[in-house]
């Protein structure tokens, strides 16, 4: 019984770390109306700065701040450099904009931090476990769950009650009534690109002590992300928050009956899915 | 009646330059493995174009395809005694049949969900060749892939032990696929792909039945990437992992798109100037890969037609020059 | 062989609560020019995709020369005999207007255009009906231009020619004058009344005047109905047209 309560905690723990990556798709999806195939690199990058911070300084909270902030100003720049000149074309050139954004990423990060995987200390105050009765779980992997709880929270508020929200809500329904901000639009653009690619940074922070840092694990979370929204449905926060946690649940309940084919079964689902619903569990045609 | 004729001998043209290409490179290049390589992956750019040039399909998928001939030609071979056409001919029937499972659950999606599917698909068939170690060598890969003789009616006609004999073998198997895509591209059914990717709401309201359409497109696609996946294996004598990685279907995507969609002399371009650039700077430079990335976002922002969308332009350019200055002599000659 | 080659019955369809069509019985005779007009959100668009198979219909029979295609999909309807033009000028942007032609042409061929191993030049016939709607839709001189170098109102001839390419019986016209400039419109009203020699043409339009010169009958809708029936003359002067229309200006 202990072991499936574990086991589901890991896929919740796992789920939000996925709601966190595909929310961020997602809200760039929304506004900007492309995909963004560099996702995983921001993510791989988070991983990599919280290990060069957390060995740096020693200090865990200080990379947890740091590397997605830091992850979203270099996407800001890169949407005001890069990305903003492919708004015009066809959304196979933003596509191919971001794969290349994201193998120069994925490569330099190799030249940076070498071809083999890092790990990356849990931090002290949350080393060791949490105990209840006769039922252990580690701290840090609890924390992760609230963390990721709050931010969920304070995301749903940005998004349902601020004017930024609002107008990124208004961009996704109808790009028109946006166009009418005008240049401001480009300032918000250019936000929600950051916002969105600093949530994967803000993940791969999360998962760095739990899964490590290896240089290849970027499309791996891309193609992870894009099972949740296939599944969940593009464009929508609950479609990604339960979207995430069900490909969490699945993967983590898999690897006590079949670990080796955990992996595999998530894309059976989604395959599964797109036979029974093409347009996913909540999508409509 | 004109025009038939105008397309018979840009039919002519294009395969000339191809067989140019083919007889020229082992004799330009420093090794017949580099350009026999060159030829493998011109093979597969070819099949990617067939659905991103002129379906307009942007598949992520093409590694699985590449990965399963691979696989599917090394097993029968060393499982079945298979000889070599008859490994060829199971890794285009395993590329083509991937394809057609992968096409069928795609293609019920259109735009960016598609492309999200194909990319998935690729992820799940990576994790399907790791988790089968049995079968595949998982992480280690498939050793000792034979490269058998080529033998026709009984006849051995080549050991292809030789690398320039192998490089002859996979120079024939390059040629007659590429007048079949030539043929393909200039079908009822090549021209119905094109008309799809100019505007599917009306390639469908004037009667096309666009997901048959876009079916058989990834069928072919999937069945001529087999074919090169199983020559990759028989070159190498080795069926790696990286394959069936994303990373496989990215570069396939890359050469195609550098050497330009829509052209099929452009697949080999791509195919050339990326396995070249490779085998130049790889060992120097093992981050080559960075200059791919910048390419890529280079040839997108600015020259979308790609490399051979560049070599168009300078031959009309020098045409337009030729026929001034042949104009011009005239006039002198007239003159005097 | 009925006097009607398309007929509805009872079609209607709903979107929750609100019903885009409420129960509508539409026929149209052979060799007519038949026009649906009405006011803004009476329900034309809905019915003309319903006919033309974009839009599944919640009730109702659409049957064409006596068929039931309520639920064929909208690419079998061309091989049926059935075609349609857009609204909104839908080519093949970057290909010359005979290959859009001839393409359009290929398409009643259904499945048959998957065979891959033939040129394409070996088969005449559909360049041969793409030349014949060339000069029927008089569009020769421009046949190797590229469909997205046209004017607009040449546009909207080609529009109209590539619903010709597949001989159909009935024409689905989707207010092809739409966008035009005054100075083109003469020559649209002159296609479609030829047309209507040959075809069964029925088309959905705003331009009072080409709907006046060139109808048979004319369906006037409302409210997801159809309120009146008749030829020009009955529906000019029909009081019910005119408080609709009225009402429309009025809110």
């Amino acid at each position: 019984m202990s072991l499936y309560l574990f086991q589901a905690l890991n896929g919740i723990g796992l789920g939000m770390i996925y709601f966190l990556i595909s929310v961020g798709l997602t809200i760039i999806f929304g506004l900007l109306n492309f995909v963004n195939f560099a996702h995983g690199a921001y993510y791989l990058l988070g991983s990599y700065l919280c290990f060069t911070l957390v060995s740096l300084t020693g200090n865990f909270w200080l990379a947890l701040v740091v590397a997605p902030v830091a992850v979203a100003m270099l996407a800001w720049v890169t949407e005001k450099t890069l990305i903003r000149r492919a708004y015009h074309l066809p959304h196979t050139f933003h596509i191919l904009i971001t794969l290349g954004i994201a193998l120069i990423i994925q490569e330099l990060s190799i030249a940076v931090w070498g071809p083999i995987g890092k790990t990356v200390a849990v931090p002290e105050a949350l080393s060791g476990v949490f105990r209840m009765g006769d039922f252990f779980y580690p701290k840090y992997r609890l924390f992760v769950i609230l963390f990721t709880a709050v931010i969920a929270v304070g995301l749903w508020l940005l998004l349902e009650r601020t004017r930024f929200g609002a107008l990124v809500r208004a961009g996704s329904e109808d790009a028109e009534t946006v166009s009418l901000l005008g240049t401001h639009i480009h300032k918000l653009f250019a936000l929600t690109f950051a916002l969105g690619v600093g949530l994967a940074g803000l993940a791969g922070v999360l998962a760095a002590p739990i899964r490590g840092v290896h240089p290849f694990i970027g499309p791996e979370v891309l193609g992870l992300a894009f099972v949740v929204v296939v599944i969940g449905g593009m464009g929508s926060f609950s479609g990604a928050l339960v979207g995430g946690l069900l490909v969490g649940l699945v993967q983590s309940m898999m690897t006590t009956i079949w670990p080796q084919g955990a992996s595999l079964m998530i894309y059976g689902a989604m395959a599964v899915v797109i036979l029974l619903r093409p347009y996913g569990l909540f999508g409509r045609a | 009646m004109n025009t038939s004729k105008k397309q018979a001998s840009i039919f002519s043209g294009v395969t000339l330059a191809a067989l140019a290409a083919v007889v020229l490179m082992p004799l330009l290049l420093p090794s017949a493995t580099l350009a026999t390589e060159i030829l493998i992956f011109a093979l597969a750019a070819l099949g990617c174009n067939l659905l991103l040039g002129y379906t307009g399909l942007l598949s992520f998928g093409q590694a699985i395809f590449f990965g399963g001939g691979a696989y599917v030609a090394s097993l029968t071979m060393i499982h079945l005694g298979f000889g070599l056409l008859g490994a060829l001919f199971a890794a285009m029937i395993a590329g083509a049949a991937l394809a057609a499972l992968v096409g069928l659950l795609a293609i019920r999606r259109t735009g960016i969900y598609f492309v999200m599917l194909t990319l998935a698909f690729t992820q799940m068939a990576y994790f399907l060749a790791y988790t089968l170690s049995d079968w595949t060598g998982g992480d280690n890969g498939l050793l000792d892939v034979p490269r058998p003789p080529l033998t026709l009616f009984g006849f051995e006609i080549s050991d292809l032990t030789s690398s320039y004999a192998f490089y002859t073998f996979v120079a024939v198997m390059f040629m007659l696929i590429f007048v079949f895509a030539r043929r393909v591209i200039h079908s009822p059914f090549g021209t119905t792909l094109v008309a799809i990717r100019e505007n599917e709401g009306r390639a469908s309201a004037v009667g096309f039945s666009t997901n048959h359409f876009k079916l058989l497109a990834f069928v072919i696609s999937g069945g001529i990437t087999g074919i090169a996946g199983a020559l990759y294996a028989m070159l190498l004598n080795f069926a790696p992992l990286s394959n069936i990685e994303l990373l496989m279907s990215e570069n396939i995507l890359i050469m195609t798109i550098i050497g330009g969609t829509g052209s099929l002399l452009g697949s080999l371009l791509g195919a050339g100037s990326i396995v070249m650039l490779g085998d130049l700077l790889s060992s120097v430079w093992p981050r080559w890969m960075i200059i791919l990335g910048i390419a890529l976002i280079a040839v997108v922002l600015f020259m979308p037609s790609g490399l051979w969308g560049g070599v168009e332009s300078l031959i009309k350019r020098w045409k337009e020059r030729r026929s001034g200055a042949s104009e011009k002599a005239a006039k002198e000659a007239e003159a005097k | 062989m009925s006097d009607y080659i398309l007929e509805t019955e009872q079609l209607g369809l709903r979107y929750g609560a609100f019903a885009a069509l409420g129960s509508v019985d539409l026929k149209i005779r052979r060799g007519t020019i038949h026009t649906v007009i009405g006011p803004n959100g009476a329900g034309k668009t809905t019915l003309f995709h319903c006919l033309t198979g974009e839009r599944r219909p919640s009730s109702g029979k659409i049957r064409f020369d006596g068929k039931d295609l309520t639920r064929q999909p909208a690419h079998k309807r061309v091989s049926s005999g059935m075609s349609r033009s857009f609204q909104i000028t839908s080519l093949f942007q970057n290909l010359s207007v005979r290959e859009n032609l001839r393409l359009a042409a290929q398409g009643r061929d259904g499945l048959g255009a998957l065979a891959f191993w033939y040129s394409d030049t070996h088969r005449s016939k559909h360049l041969e009906k793409a030349d014949e709607v060339l000069d029927r839709i008089k569009l020769t001189h421009l046949a190797n231009t590229d469909a997205g170098d046209l004017s607009h109102g040449q546009q909207r001839v080609l529009e109209v020619g590539m619903s010709l390419c597949s001989d159909p019986e009935l024409l689905l016209l989707d207010e092809p004058t739409s966008g035009m400039g005054v100075d083109d419109i003469p020559v649209m009203t002159k296609l479609i009344s030829e047309l209507g020699k040959d075809h069964t043409v029925m088309l959905i339009e705003h331009n009072m005047k080409l709907v006046m010169s060139i109808s048979d009958r004319i369906t006037v809708m409302h409210q997801g109905n159809i309120l009146i029936e008749g030829e020009p003359e009955e529906v000019r002067g029909d009081e019910r047209v005119k408080k609709a229309y009225l009402g429309e200006s009025g809110s």
